[in-house]
């Protein structure tokens, strides 16, 4: 067995390409758990926890690009206006997970649990990729194909996933048996975007891969609009249509049964968190309205 | 390859594979304070500072840690000092079997390394990724706010015994805290109890030192050198008869030393449930047979140089299965046609193996038909409660070998090292006399290891290789193939009289054993007599049938029966009440036992023997104490308060508050035994060998201080040394609650034979009579104030003059089992939308005798709650509909970290117990028992929902709230 150890992110593309079977390593924290059951006994490992090119955070006006390498730890630190990935990275694991555990590495895992991930669909995030030959950028529905299964080729590393940042209010919440759970029932970040008069919406752990939900998001931009909310951000958005667009949410999840709960369940969780929320979304924007008015 | 790793300053240079964890490297570096607790990085005891930030030793590969700076507890402090936050938490109690402690601290350090001064809720998050399964997390977290306090150059608060005032008879008081409760323990004085100087005080830990550093103290740390891995092969059916075993290429396998099975062991039978002679019937197993009855169950087992060779021999080693039908559930398995688990022709002592009734127990003490008949209302309900597991941070581990004389030593993770030996003899074919059995420092118990599960396999192994063989369960096997709680399914039935008072009580249980009887019987026994001793009534009826089924086999859980029993007994007296629309406490207060009340069910479930005239009366109860100080620390009165249960801001949660009463016993009546012995050495020390087995839960230091006390020395002038067969006296173990009571007597007899001897040597020297001497600090006081110290009587008994040896032995056993009584209230909120249920506050107010220390018995309380809390809430084995479990790791088996808890209180409130030591009853298992019913009691006074199975998952309570 082989062990890699670049300190550029080009030696790191070149190992890459001449061995292909060398396993990526970031933080460990998914991979060392398939490698300690001997669920995966890699031929070779190429450690990128050192490559100070995945390590970066760098903004540009709204622009936003994360190193596939940056801990959770430090998105906490370092992103704290980039409210729904910090609070979404707050609930991963525990302080020893968020540590060493990277954003690349829940990407690279692609699991539908994966916390940081709807917020990512939530971004219209995309997903920066190199080999030692190409660059490709693929949106974030691109990347993440299908349960555990990611557009990755062989020679390729992730290096960056970047977005635009959306004026407005964001949030991720999940429901679990306590307020903090491994593995949450369901998972949802909704991100208002002011500019574009759009609500974006995305799910955890309630289908194969992330899920977004289209006709909520219609619907909820609409009756925004419908309620002229979008220029007044005082103005009130209906009870009924709030529960409509919970109903919406929860309509496009696609959960199971399992461990945590039935599919019925965890369909229900979607809405009450969708109804949350927006309604969380809607009083920070009156909150803000009321201060600017003041 | 080799890498160069700087460990706690020092450079090493380590061989490693590349794929081995930081975990597996540095405790083959010597850094033993870095633990297993699975391979999951779930647990934290493995976790470290890399480059001053806390990591999970065991998800990080070894050699990504090269060029980083690693610290571990050993780079604390230097032999003979302390890190102040190593000395926070040993001042605070906050170490039980110290197991995580390592981890907490570093997890602490690195926090206040940045953050000298951190609100609780920093502290938490902070201590948030190492579980306790002990502690509750109540002290620990004092700890890193004193070690914070400490360092700012703060005085910290004392940790002394706070003593509250008595409630009963003076009216209900205000209660006027909210957040954490303080760090001294609560206790409620009783002016029967006579005056103490060591007993009944705060004293740190015996063990406290060496845990806290983390220093080699637990099976796992010995180091022997040739040690042979152990590994055993798990039966992937549920039920299926084993046709052919072929384990040629095993056993070709370089490295592979051994390969046992049914072929090549000899078949006798056995009980595995850690119980005195002769252990209980059934006897249904064997090391291994030709038939599996759970996924889990044994099949085989190898020893090997190393781990992933054994792992390796297992995959080699060819099964062909005859898969059976199997059951799972108890009430289909005693059904006609159901799959018969145990069909074997040898199999002993079930009571009907064709129906897979192991037992059926029946209990009367009248006539309840007639009792029904002149009741007024008859209420009748049925309960189900679920298997959880005990989750010891450290999971069974034992490293067999033989000593110098041929004599086999295991050295075990056990609660029953006495019972070990003896079970083991007839299985591996060797006299009692060549076995020895060791138990260092445990890190955790709670009933899975009494038993005797793994030490048969590390003797085999050892006797057909030679060699030292080592086996460790991992995670996932504590889970699958070690023990649990057993599931019931319960049916109560209850008469009430227009007043309230109870005519008849009926008590039907069909309980699931899965597929082994172990505790079976007596399990169930404990569940009839908690299900029905509570309360007065003039009718009891207890009926079980006690079922195999295939699934993973439950054994003894601290609590032993009582908290199924609990539960169901608590949430129906609960609803007998709303039915008849009394208040909840007030019914129970009518019907409670008290002092001079028989418990009246415990001849007919073999406690205290009718034809001896004894039928068990109750000496003591703090009950109605307890209960009004539980009742102002929860604030009992805002269950009328409506602004408070519907908080107006937040329009989703209800909120409610809850009750449930519990009783315990104290060790088996006639039957738990302890021995103790004592001596003086030069220094006017002493040392103490007890049998009894300290798993964590404080013991040692328990027994050390009734010695001292009685010696009039300080508590560390004790020198424990506990469970070792060689050279310690016998005692049952820990179980039963019964250390304390009983081993604590044997202790306090052997100190008194001591105590009587020192008496009259320094009546010689100091020329005044025996009876005038006094003994306290250290020296022998004559009634003229002049002293001779126990050193100088020590020196001159052992060399000047009429020389013989100090020393006292003694044993106990009692006739009695007086019951513990304890208040249990819960505050919740419930989301309605969800059915998430958060538990905010639990308070248990307990009447444990006198607590020998607080310390100690408030820890036992806060931890107990903690894990009942996870019975009541979130714990739950679950299978697929092959019989396979689908959460064996920690995560999807939720257990109750730092930064979730509800805010706890422990109340200790005082009764004089004439026939415990100083007045002591137990403490140990009482805290498992109310949780479960007020927790969900609580949500039936938030919701008006009730429901009738546990643990109360979000999807349940949504459930019930969703029925009209
Ligand atoms: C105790 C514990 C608790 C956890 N709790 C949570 C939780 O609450 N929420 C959650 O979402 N996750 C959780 N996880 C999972 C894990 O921590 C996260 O998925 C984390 O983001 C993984 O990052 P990593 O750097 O450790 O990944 P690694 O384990 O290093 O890598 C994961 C996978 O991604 C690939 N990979 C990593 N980086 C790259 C890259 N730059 N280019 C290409 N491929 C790459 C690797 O080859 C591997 O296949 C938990 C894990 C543990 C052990
Ligand atoms: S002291 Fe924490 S698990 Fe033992």
């Amino acid at each position: 067995m082989q062990f890699f150890r670049p300190s550029s992110l080009r030696e790191a593309l070149e190992i890459r390409a001449a061995h292909p079977e060398a396993v990526p390593i970031a933080g460990g924290t998914d991979l060392m758990v398939e490698v300690n059951f001997g669920r995966r006994r890699p031929e070779a490992f190429l450690d990128i926890s050192r490559l100070p090119e995945l390590r970066e955070i760098r903004r540009e006006g709204p622009n936003v690009r994360l190193g596939s390498g940056v801990p959770y730890a430090r998105v906490i630190r370092e992103l704290p206006d980039q409210v729904a990935l910090a609070q979404a990275s707050r609930t991963v694991g525990s302080p020893q997970i968020r540590t060493r555990g990277t954003v690349g590495g829940n990407l690279g895992t692609g699991s539908p649990a994966g916390d940081a991930l709807p917020v990512l669909a939530a971004y219209d995030a995309r997903v920066v990729l190199r080999s030692s030959t190409a660059t490709r950028t693929l949106a974030w529905r691109d990347f993440l194909v299908g349960p555990k299964r990611t557009a990755l080729a062989p020679d390729e590393l992730i290096v960056a996933t970047e977005w635009e940042r959306a004026v407005g209010p964001g949030s991720f919440s999940k429901v679990g048996t306590r307020n903090a759970m491994v593995i949450a029932i369901a998972g949802l970040c909704l991100q208002l975007d002011e500019a574009a008069r759009g609500v974006r919406v995305a799910l955890g752990s309630v289908g194969p891969t992330i899920l977004r939900a289209p006709e909520a998001e219609t619907f909820a931009a609409g009756i925004l609009d419908e309620v002229g909310a979008w220029s007044d951000r005082g103005a009130r958005v209906p009870e009924e249509a709030i529960a409509r667009f919970g109903e919406l949410v929860s309509a496009a999840a696609r959960p199971i049964d399992d461990v945590r709960g039935t599919g019925a369940y965890r369909r229900h969780a979607c809405a009450v968190l969708a109804t949350r929320a927006l309604t969380w979304a809607l009083d920070d924007r009156r909150a803000a309205a009321m201060e600017a008015a003041s | 390859m080799t890498l160069t790793l700087t460990i706690n300053g020092t450079s090493r240079t380590i061989t490693c594979e590349p794929h081995e964890s930081l975990r597996t490297v540095l405790r083959r570096a010597g850094c033993y304070s870095v633990r297993y607790g699975s391979d999951t990085g779930e647990t934290g005891a493995a976790a470290v500072l890399v480059d001053g930030r806390l990591v999970s030793a065991d998800v990080m590969l070894a050699v990504q840690a090269e060029g980083h700076r690693i610290e571990t507890i050993e780079g604390l402090s230097v032999p003979g000092t302390l890190h102040p936050i190593q000395q926070a938490f040993i001042d605070t109690g906050a170490i039980q079997s110290g197991y995580s402690t390592p981890a907490m601290v570093l997890a602490a350090k690195a926090l206040l390394d940045r953050n000298p001064n951190p609100t609780e809720a920093e502290v938490r998050d902070a201590l948030s990724g190492v579980l306790d399964r002990e502690t509750g997390y109540l002290r620990p977290v004092h700890a890193v706010l004193r070690a914070a306090a400490i360092l700012r150059g703060e005085e910290p608060a004392s940790v002394d015994v706070v003593h509250l005032d008595r409630l009963e008879g003076s009216g209900t008081a205000h209660h006027d805290r909210d957040g954490l409760a303080p760090l001294a323990p609560r206790v409620v004085p009783n002016s029967d109890v006579p005056a103490t100087r060591v007993v009944g005080h705060a004293e740190t830990k015996t063990d406290a030192v060496k845990l806290a550093k983390g220093n080699p103290a637990f099976t796992d740390d010995r180091d022997l050198s040739g040690t042979l891995i152990a590994k055993v092969l798990h039966s992937p059916h549920a039920h299926a008869r084993i046709v052919s075993i072929d384990d040629s290429a095993a056993r070709a396998l370089p490295g592979v030393h051994a390969v046992i099975h049914h072929g090549n062991v000899p078949r006798v039978r056995y009980a595995s449930g850690g119980q005195s002679y002769p252990n209980p019937l059934p006897h249904d197993q064997v090391s291994f047979d030709d038939k599996v009855r759970f996924v889990g169950d044994r099949v085989a087992a190898v020893a090997a140089d190393t781990e992933e060779t054994a792992q390796a021999a297992l995959d080699l080693i060819r099964v062909t299965y005859e898969p059976l039908p199997a059951v799972f559930d108890e009430n289909e398995a005693i059904r006609d046609g159901a799959p018969v688990i145990h069909d074997e022709p040898d199999m002993e002592g079930a009571h009907d193996a064709a129906h897979n009734i192991v037992h059926h127990i029946e209990a009367r003490t009248a006539d309840v038909e007639r009792g029904f008949a002149i009741a007024d209302r008859v209420i009748e309900r049925t309960y189900r409660v679920h298997q959880v597991q005990q989750t010891p941070l450290e999971p069974h581990i034992a490293i067999a070998r033989w000593d110098s004389d041929e004599r086999l030593e295991i050295t075990s993770s056990t609660q029953v090292p006495f019972h070990v030996r003896r079970m083991l003899a007839p299985l591996l074919g060797l006299p009692v006399k060549r076995i020895r059995i060791i138990k260092p420092r445990i890190g955790g118990g709670f009933g899975a290891k009494q038993e005797m599960l793994i030490e048969d396999i590390v003797g085999h192994l050892t006797m057909a290789t030679g060699r030292p063989v080592r086996l460790e369960l991992t995670r996932e096997e504590e889970f699958v193939s070690s023990r649990s709680r057993h599931p019931q399914t319960v049916t109560f039935k209850t008469g009430v009289d227009a007043n309230g008072k109870l005519t008849a009580q009926e008590m039907r249980v069909v309980a699931n054993t899965g597929a082994y009887g172990t505790h079976g019987l007596t399990v169930q026994m404990v569940t009839g007599m908690r299900g029905l001793s509570s309360y007065n009534c003039p009718a009891k009826h207890f009926e079980c049938d006690v079922a195999y089924t295939n699934i993973p086999v439950p054994g003894a859980f601290r609590g032993y029966g009582a908290p199924q029993a609990l539960f169901v007994l608590e949430a129906h007296m609960d609803d007998v009440a709303a039915e008849i629309g009394m208040d909840p406490i007030e019914f129970r207060r009518l019907n409670w036992t008290g002092v001079g009340d028989p418990l009246d069910i415990a001849p007919q479930l073999g406690e205290g023997d009718p034809e001896a005239g004894g039928m068990p009366i109750i000496a003591s109860s703090g009950l109605e104490e307890a209960v009004l100080q539980g009742e102002r620390s929860i604030r009992w009165d805002r269950r009328a308060d409506p602004g408070w249960r519907q908080p107006a801001n937040r329009p989703h949660i209800r909120r409610g508050l809850g009750f449930a009463m519990a009783m315990h016993g104290t060790a088996i009546p006639g039957l738990d035994m302890g021995g103790a012995s004592l001596k003086i050495n030069d220094d006017g020390s002493f040392n103490l060998l007890v049998g009894a087995t300290d798993l964590g839960t404080g013991s040692d230091t328990v027994l050390a201080q009734i010695a001292a006390e009685v010696v009039g020395v300080g508590v560390h002038d004790i020198l424990v040394y506990s469970s070792d067969t060689d050279l310690t006296p016998f005692d049952t173990g820990a179980y039963a609650s019964s250390t304390t009571y009983i081993s604590g007597t044997a202790v306090k007899r052997a100190a008194e034979q001591v105590r009587a001897q020192i008496v009259d040597r320094a009546a010689l020297l100091l020329g005044v009579p025996a009876e005038s001497i006094d003994l306290h600090d250290r020296a022998a006081w004559g009634p003229d104030g002049r002293c001779v110290t126990l050193a100088e009587i020590a020196l001159s008994t052992l060399h000047r003059q009429d020389q013989h040896q100090i020393m006292g032995t003694a044993s106990h056993v009692s006739p009695e089992s007086p019951p513990p009584y304890g208040a249990q209230f819960a505050e919740v909120e419930v989301d309605v939308e969800t059915g998430q249920v958060t538990v905010t506050r639990l308070v248990m107010a307990v009447d444990c005798g006198v607590p020998i220390n607080p310390v100690t018995a408030s820890g036992q309380v806060e931890g107990g709650m903690t894990q009942a809390l996870g019975y009541a809430h979130c714990e739950e084995m679950v299978y697929d509909e092959t019989g396979r479990m689908v959460n064996p790791a920690f995560g999807p088996y939720k257990i109750y970290r730092a930064d979730e808890m509800p805010e706890l209180e422990a109340i200790l409130v005082q009764t004089m117990e004439d026939s415990g030591p100083f007045g002591a009853k137990a403490i140990a298992e009482i805290p498992m028992d109310g949780v479960a019913p007020a927790v969900r009691n609580a949500i039936a006074d938030a919701t008006g929902v009730r429901i009738n199975r546990i643990p109360l998952t979000p999807e349940r309570v949504w459930r019930a709230l969703q029925v009209p």
